[in-house]
């Protein structure tokens, strides 16, 4: 809860010092009030006894984590994309602002303990992040991106808390430990409860970016400014899919049945479509928010497996995700070409061969290559998976393979040794060259991570 | 630790050194490793199981990093060290051997071999396998021939997807034991059919690596792009990884299903030997030529494995060894031959024997240890395989023992096409120190083998035995 306070606080303050048209002290308000707040989430995970549980909102051990890698993970955000905010000095504070209180949202989706809490949260987190897509407002792309992610993101917000009303009528509570209780004692079952969960099961997966209710993804993340489509790939559905693991894992438990069909064929239709879709697009961002489409797919095998693993599992993947995400998101910052084609990578990395490293790296990560963390993360979730849904490990499997292409495909490009000479010799700055450092230590050691 | 851990350092320091004597950085690294190596070999006896790296903690999953070697995982470490100083050895003088990358990446792909052989864990194991593909990709995409795109994106896709069918494998035995460790495996009592589906995961994950009959499509035009070393570590390693793997992990923790898989493999094994070694006959490209006739040797091999008894394995052993020397001679010399000609075609090639007398030499030294000539390494190994299939069926012998036939009608007559007849070049620079030591350490250990192929029954022998006890101490519960 500190942790939270703090980093909204940091927002407000960033925002009023914007005035001051210094860029560098707002990112320093932001990076200070965020590492603030990662220490004292860091310190709650040592001193249980700080662990806070009020009303709607609680934080046990499994919400620290998740806790701590998103405000990582906007840490690295902010610091990275830091070039591109400041080239408008009267505007910085806005952005920095915004990512920050989209977070606040965030953690109180982590954090939520009563329905009433996670849609609060929920629209704390997506508010900012519509102004933030269509925030290059002389873009059409841009301003199209935003319009768009606005108006699904309201009719499936509608859907949630529709859903959520009728969950209520049959339970007649928010809490999720008395709906818990309740669901297991198996009074309220019905068609009010069912209906209830197929609607909030369709708005999560709408902001996870799950198929079928992808269609917005594309296009959003290809129309918003590069960092924020990295502050969606990670933070966004680091939140979302938590929130989804904590409600169905662990509350909607006894009721698995009903909709573990549901998401069990979605599951399989968002892998085929993100993994084919993403096989002959040439946009780096269309092809990463396919691969995202793909990796929600995956990552939504953990909450099938009612266990208590199945927390950690997705951590773990997320966390890779998230890493090689943001290390391409920064490299494509660097390089900086408005065409956004993947052509305009060629031979980037074979010219600048640290920046070639981490896109390796992150790139491979994504493609599930060991001892990369992104290997790690998949194994877990497909392991722990296959005792129960053996069929959807090996269809997962074999969207692995179909990944392969594409991603194999871009790396090719990247480090072809022809195209070198022609490659512009990039120059990051130094707060970049420190995130894409974080996010290739992450990529290699955060796989190994056992808590 | 410092047995697997040296060549990651070297490659870091290769990252560094000055361009100029990078190749020397990159082939030291290879030789004290190989010393390093040779030492453990003289502390070793081989019934003897050594522990390199055995942490306390393992990963949530069931990751337990133990790392260690009993005979079978050292002799194959020792031919690793000993195959990649070669290879460094016999591209000293060349170009590609003053780039930084090239060596840290034949030291990074030596690492990940060493991790393959001694790991001790499935989850390394995998984790190992996998990351020999990036170097070797890598080695072929920056420095091979300028039509390389197509096939090394085959081969990456085909060789992951491969990998991913074993981790599957890996997967479902997880859900039976606490941990990825080799003994916890092992002690795994699966049902016949569940068995069946395992060994098939780790099969096609092996079949395509070896490259097995129907899995074999992405090899010939791989070795054909890719430069000599690359050529050189596909065949003479990354392969053996495989047919290692066979031996390690794929028949021993699912030996339940052997029976019914051994027929299949052994007789997808012979069609390969029949069908690449025709193939082989016909090709005109002598780098081609030299990629089917490995097809045509290994899958000798691996229907040897098959067998799983104590001649045949044997056999298999020293014919993956006598394999690596001999494809690594004959693709230097394809190589000598397609740089000074300019050609891969071996009907432009010609009189060579009489422009250079050395190399014309060597290479038939090793042509005629490639045809398995008595006296040499490859005699012995193919007897003992062949005479293990024989037993086994004699009509299978009988298609093994073609091998030795058309094994000799198409490397003699590559050898004849390019060799011999009236010169087609003015001038043919013969070979230089370090190509001539390499034929000359690659020959002297063909014949000490040949002659006293002893050395390698006894080193592995052991090892084998045990592994043959497990396997057939194994009951098979029909369900």
């Amino acid at each position: 809860m500190d942790a939270l306070i703090v980093i909204f606080v940091s927002g407000i303050v960033a925002m009023f010092i914007s005035m001051t048209h210094k860029p560098a002290l707002v990112l320093a308000t932001a990076l200070i009030g965020l590492s603030v707040g990662i220490g004292l989430m860091v310190n709650q995970w040592y001193n249980p006894y700080l662990l806070f549980d009020y009303n709607g909102l609680a934080f046990g051990r499994g919400e620290v984590i998740y806790s701590v890698a998103a405000m990582a993970f906007s840490l690295l955000i902010i610091a990275g994309g830091y070039t591109y905010f400041k080239r408008e000095p009267e505007h910085t504070g806005e952005y920095i602002s915004l990512i920050l209180f989209s977070l606040t949202g965030a953690l109180c989706m982590i954090g939520y303990t009563d329905l009433f809490m996670f849609f609060i949260g929920l629209e704390i987190l997506s508010i900012p992040v519509y102004v933030l897509a269509g925030s290059k407002k002389k873009d059409l792309q841009s301003s199209e991106a935003g319009l768009k992610y606005f108006f699904t993101g309201a009719f499936a917000t509608g859907i949630l808390l529709f859903g959520t009303a009728w969950v209520y009528g049959a339970t007649g509570t928010f809490d999720l430990r008395e709906l818990s209780n309740i669901l297991a004692e198996g009074t309220a079952n019905g068609p009010l409860l069912f209906v209830g969960i197929l609607m909030m099961m369709a708005s999560f997966l709408f902001k996870v970016g799950a198929a079928p209710f992808h269609f917005w993804g594309p296009d959003v993340y290809a129309g918003s400014p590069n960092i924020i489509t990295g502050y969606m790939a990670s933070v966004v559905k680091m939140a979302g899919l938590y929130a989804f693991l904590k409600l169905f894992t662990y509350v909607f438990a006894p009721v698995s049945d009903l909709w573990s069909g549901a998401l069990f064929g979605m599951i399989v239709l968002t892998m085929f479509v993100g993994n084919l879709s993403a096989l002959r697009q040439t946009k780096f961002k269309r092809l990463l928010a396919y691969s995202s489409i793909s990796n929600a797919g995956y990552a939504l095998m953990a909450p099938m497996i009612i266990s208590d693993a199945s927390l950690f599992n997705l951590w773990i993947y997320l966390l890779g995700y998230g890493f090689a995400v943001i290390a391409l998101i920064v490299i494509s910052l660097i390089v900086n070409d408005e065409s956004d084609d993947i052509e305009s990578y060629k031979g980037i990395g074979r010219k600048n061969p640290w920046i070639g490293f981490v896109l390796v790296l992150s790139v491979l990560s994504l493609a599930g290559v060991p001892p990369l963390a992104g290997f790690f993360g998949k194994y877990m979730v497909f392991s722990s998976a296959f005792a129960t849904y053996p069929i959807l490990v090996i269809l997962a499997v074999i969207n692995s393979g179909i990944g392969v292409f594409y991603y194999l495909r871009f790396v090719m490009v990247a480090l072809s040794s022809e195209d070198a000479e022609q490659a512009p010799v990039l120059k990051p700055c130094v707060l970049q060259w420190g995130v894409l450092a974080i996010c290739a230590i992450g990529l290699l050691l955060s796989g190994y991570i056992t808590l | 630790m410092e047995l697997f851990a040296l060549p990651l350092v070297f490659a870091l320091i290769a990252l560094v050194a000055p361009k100029s004597k990078v190749n020397y950085v990159g082939l030291i690294g290879a030789v004290v490793s190989m010393v390093v190596s040779f030492i453990h070999v003289a502390f070793f006896s081989p019934d003897q199981y050594v522990s390199l790296f055995a942490p306390d903690f393992m990963l949530t999953f069931g990751l337990t990093f133990k790392m260690g070697y009993d005979g079978i995982g050292l002799f194959m470490v020792v031919l690793t060290n000993v195959i990649t100083t070669l290879i460094l050895l016999s591209n000293l003088n060349r170009e590609i051997a003053h780039n930084r990358a090239f060596n840290a990446l034949v030291l990074l792909m030596q690492f990940g071999l060493l991790g393959v052989f001694t790991a001790m864990d499935g989850i390394m194991f995998y984790i190992f396998w996998e990351l020999t593909l990036v170097p070797i990709f890598l080695i072929s995409y920056w420095f091979g021939s300028a039509d390389r795109k197509k096939p090394l994106m085959k081969f990456f896709i085909y060789t992951f997807v491969g990998s991913l069918a074993m981790l599957l494998s890996f997967m479902a035995l997880g859900t039976y034991s606490s941990s990825f460790a080799y003994e916890d495996l092992l002690a795994v009592q699966l049902t016949a059919k569940t068995a069946f589906w395992v060994m098939c995961g780790f099969f096609l994950a092996f079949a395509i690596k070896i490259p097995l009959f129907p899995f074999h499509t992405w090899q010939p035009d791989t070795y054909t792009v890719s430069p000599m070393a690359g050529t050189m570590l596909l065949s003479a390693l990354m392969l053996k990884m495989a047919l290692y793997g066979m031996v390690r992990w794929m028949i021993p923790i699912a030996p339940e299903a052997m029976d019914t898989l051994s027929c299949l493999v052994i007789t997808l094994g012979m069609i390969g030997v029949v069908y690449a070694a025709v193939i082989a006959i016909k090709q005109s490209d002598i780098k081609r030529l030299f990629a089917f006739a490995s097809i045509s040797h290994v899958g000798l091999i691996a229907a040897g494995i098959m067998l799983f008894n104590k001649d045949a394995l044997a056999g298999a052993f020293i014919q993956i060894a006598n394999h690596s020397l001999v494809a690594l001679g004959l693709f230097l010399a394809a190589d000598i031959l397609e740089r000074r000609m300019g050609t891969r075609n071996m009907y432009e090639m010609g009189g060579v024997a009489k422009l250079a007398p050395k190399f014309g030499f060597w290479f038939a030294a090793v042509a005629f240890a490639s045809v398995s000539v008595p006296l040499t390494s490859g005699f012995i190994g193919e007897f003992l395989l062949i005479k293990g299939l024989y037993n086994y069926s004699w009509i299978v012998g009988l298609v093994a023992g073609t091998t030795l036939v058309l094994g000799a009608v198409y490397t003699l007559r590559a050898y004849q096409i390019s060799m011999f007849g009236a010169p087609k070049a003015e001038a043919f620079s013969d070979l230089t120190w370090n190509e001539m030591l390499t034929f000359f350490i690659i020959m002297l250990i063909i014949l000490v083998l040949g002659i006293y192929p002893q050395v390698i029954i006894d080193f592995v022998g052991p090892s084998l035995d045990l592994t043959i006890e497990s396997v057939k101490g194994t009951k098979v519960i029909v369900q």
